[in-house]
C-alpha cells in the first residue's frame, strides 16, 4: 500500500528518534533524582510527603531501589527503540524480510521480558513500602497484556526467521 | 553440491547459446546463468519442463547426482 508507506514510515522514524532522546532524558532525570536523595534527604522526605512519626528509612531505601531499577530500564528501552528504528528503515528500503530483522525482533522480545520482570520487582517493592500512612500507587507489577506482548514478540521473531529462510529458498529457485 | 546441472554440456551438444535458451524459455539470462553455474537452490518443474521441451531432452540429461558433501 503506497499510501501507508508514504505516511506511516516517516512518522515512525521521527517518533522513534524522539522517543530515543526522551528515554535518555528520562534516565538522566531519574539519575538526578536518585543523586538528590543522597544530597538533600530531608527535603526529599518532605517532598514525597512522608508523614511524621513514620520510619522513613525503609521508604527511602525502597524508593532508591525503585529509581535504580528505573535507570536499568533505560538501556532496555534504548535497545527496543533502536532495533525498531532499524526495522522501520528496512521497511523503507523495501526489504524487511531479512535475517537481521528476525534477530532484532528476538532481542526486542528479550528486552520486553526483562522490562516485565523489572516491573514486577518494582511493583513488589512499592507494595512493601506502602502503608495506610504512606499510600504509594505505582503503575507497576504483573501485567497480562505486557506478558502477552512478550509472547507475541517471541512468536513473531520465530515467524520472521522462518519467513526469511523461505524467502531465501524462493530466491534461489529458478 | 551432490546435484550437478549439466546445462553447459547440453547447450554445447545442441549448438545453442545461453542467451538463445533464455529467450526461448522466457527466463532471464541472469537466472539461467545461476542455474548453469550450479548456484541455484532449487528448480521449478515449469523451468525443467521448458528446458526439456526446447532442448529435446529428459530431466536426467540436465541433472546428475554426484555423491559428495551437501551445500546445506
Amino acid at each position: 500500500m503506497p499510501h501507508d508507506k508514504s505516511a506511516v514510515l516517516p512518522i515512525a522514524y521521527v517518533l522513534l528518534r524522539i522517543l530515543i532522546i526522551f528515554n535518555w532524558l528520562y534516565g538522566a532525570a531519574i539519575l538526578g533524582l536518585l543523586a538528590f536523595t543522597f544530597v538533600n534527604e530531608p527535603w526529599f522526605m518532605r517532598a514525597i510527603d512522608v508523614p511524621p512519626g513514620t520510619d522513613a528509612q525503609p521508604i527511602m531505601i525502597g524508593l532508591r531501589v525503585i529509581a535504580l531499577l528505573g535507570i536499568l530500564a533505560v538501556p532496555l528501552n534504548h535497545l527496543i527503540l533502536t532495533r525498531l528504528l532499524r526495522m522501520a528503515e528496512t521497511v523503507g528500503r523495501g526489504d524487511p524480510f531479512v535475517a537481521a530483522n528476525a534477530y532484532r525482533l528476538n532481542a526486542i522480545a528479550w528486552a520486553l521480558m526483562a522490562l516485565q520482570l523489572l516491573s514486577i520487582v518494582i511493583g513488589a517493592i512499592g507494595k512493601s513500602i506502602a502503608s495506610k500512612e504512606f499510600p504509594l500507587h505505582l503503575d507497576a507489577g504483573f501485567s497480562v497484556s505486557g506478558w502477552l506482548a512478550v509472547i507475541l514478540t517471541f512468536v513473531l521473531a520465530r515467524v520472521f526467521a522462518e519467513g526469511t529462510l523461505m524467502r531465501e529458498d524462493l530466491e534461489g529457485t529458478i | 553440491m551432490p546435484i550437478s546441472v549439466k546445462l553447459d554440456d547440453l547447450l554445447h551438444q545442441r549448438r545453442m547459446t545461453l542467451t538463445e535458451l533464455a529467450e526461448k524459455i522466457d527466463i532471464t539470462l541472469a537466472n539461467l546463468s545461476i542455474l548453469k553455474t550450479g548456484k541455484a537452490r532449487a528448480i521449478r518443474f515449469s523451468t525443467l519442463e521448458a528446458i526439456c521441451e526446447v532442448m529435446n531432452c529428459q530431466p536426467g540429461d540436465l541433472l546428475e547426482f554426484v555423491p559428495g558433501p551437501s551445500a546445506d
